[in-house]
């Protein structure tokens, strides 16, 4: 079977979990036989063409722009279909796998074109992001994620929270979906690094002890409650220090946050890390922590399980049902500073209860939330799917 | 580039997102600061400081062809500005 899967990140061009989740995907697909073309964005220094991991990836080049965010992604959907309309002359595809609304228009182009099965996953919704619609970009972009689920046979989400949102914000049949988790690839994590080396690359002191955030600094990602936090961990573990890997349009808030905080020498912001620094910096903290007020999935929740350290998250979505409280992780509330504080100092001040955690976890991890279990899935969508439009 | 709330990002960041937008991300595709401005519709001045503030940050780059400074936003620019999408 010929798997035509659009996306607009695949690595190296990672912008959040998609790229991530389609790289992992088409491997595993790849690999029960699968022949996986990915059509994606180009990047600087990644090849228009190439096979890796048995993907065939095609990248694409846009070759008009318009400073408008909106109409640069149409217009990157139309060189989408071109790119897909030359490839299906030499393949003959059977099913298309969108991934958010961002490829949805260049898919549903082609599922009309080539007469084929459309499959949506859908990782988050723009109403949920935004925390409701508020401007006519949103509505326009809410409007498209309709549509797409509207147009594919089968629709995908990573948990039953996203489920429940789908169905009741795009009055989706419940038939019509298909919750499939996200997954990870624990040997990733299984190195050993020098946690001193590590803490010294980014001025970090032997002893301190690194509670880590790892997300875009966007509201939905709830930063500010762990900025917040601070003043109670530092208190009670004078030496935390907060560790915050990423970039968004937030940051220059969350920033000025902190400096009022009066905490900014207990705070670092990193900005983007490589794979190979996060996994080393991961295995490096002592807590991770993920305060999110709106998350689908939380894949850094698998990433932070994978990597041994306990794990601190919101009570909210897909973050509630890969957690067990006080089994696997512990759960505070979403945007509430004095919970996430809780929290944190439960678990660095308890080794016992925090490596009890971590073993929990890591045998979750590897049981549930394997590429290989994620793929099978996915396949059984794609065969139940497939023949015709 | 869409804005999620009041909260403001800077006009250089907001500047670049335009320039990711027009599909300057390579040496090839490099514009000069009047093409910039009139594409974006920003005074040459605004769109000359901004560019600096991108430079000095290394999220664009320059070249010079024929004695022209032609303009293109880095690797590191596209990650800047794909952590702005969300």
């Amino acid at each position: 079977m010929n798997i035509c899967m659009l996306t607009w990140e695949y690595p190296p061009r990672i912008v959040g979990g998609i790229a991530r989740h389609c790289e992992g995907l088409a491997k595993a697909l790849a690999k029960m036989g699968y022949i996986v073309h990915v059509i994606t964005l180009d990047f600087p220094g990644a090849p228009q063409y190439e096979e890796v991991g048995g993907v065939k990836i095609h990248r694409t080049s846009v070759e008009l722009g318009h400073p408008s965010f909106i109409a640069w992604v149409f217009i990157f959907n139309h060189f989408m279909e071109k790119k897909i309309a030359m490839i299906s002359k030499d393949v003959k595809f059977d099913i298309i796998h969108i991934h958010d609304w961002l490829v949805a228009l260049a898919g549903i182009a082609t599922k009309h074109y080539l007469k084929l099965p459309l499959i949506l996953t859908l990782h988050s919704t723009e109403f949920g992001r935004a925390s409701g619609l508020s401007n006519p970009d949103s509505y326009l972009i809410d409007g498209v994620e309709w549509w797409a689920t509207y147009e594919s046979k089968r629709v995908i989400v990573t948990s039953n929270s996203m489920k429940k949102e789908v169905e009741e914000h795009f009055h989706l049949p419940h038939s019509k979906i298909d919750v499939i988790p996200n997954a990870i690839d624990t040997s990733r994590y299984e190195v050993k690094v020098d946690r001193e080396a590590v803490k010294k690359r980014y001025g970090i002191a032997p002893d301190e002890r690194i509670v880590l955030f790892v997300g875009r600094l966007a509201p939905q990602k709830g930063v500010e409650y762990l900025i917040k936090a601070t003043p109670k961990i530092v208190n009670s573990h004078p030496n935390a220090r907060i560790v915050i890997v990423g970039d968004g349009w937030l940051k220059d808030y969350l920033w000025n946050l902190t400096i009022s905080s009066g905490y900014s020498h207990r705070i670092s912001f990193l900005g983007f890390l490589s794979d190979s620094e996060l996994i080393e910096l991961t295995l490096s903290s002592d807590v991770l922590v993920i305060p999110s007020v709106y998350e689908p999935f939380g894949i850094v929740a698998l990433e932070g399980m994978a990597a041994g350290i306990p794990v601190v998250a919101s009570n909210v979505g897909g973050l509630a049902e890969i957690i067990e409280h006080d089994k696997t992780g512990v759960l505070v509330y979403a945007g509430d500073p004095n919970s996430i504080a809780w929290g944190v100092n439960r678990v660095l001040s308890d080794p016992k209860y925090a490596f009890w955690l971590v073993e929990n976890a890591k045998r979750k991890v590897r049981e549930v939330y394997s590429w290989d279990a994620v793929a099978r899935k996915t396949a059984e969508v794609y065969e139940k799917s497939s023949g015709g439009a | 580039m869409y804005r999620r709330s009041s909260t403001p990002i800077s006009d250089e960041i907001y500047f670049l997102c335009m320039l990711h937008n027009l599909g300057i991300t390579a040496p090839e595709k490099s514009l000069t600061i009047e093409e910039i401005s009139r594409w974006t519709a920003v005074e040459p001045s605004k769109a000359k400081e901004n560019l600096n503030k991108l430079l000095k940050a290394r999220y664009v780059d320059v070249r010079i062809v024929s004695g022209v400074k032609r303009y293109f936003i880095t690797a590191d620019g596209i990650r800047k500005v794909l952590s702005m999408y969300s």
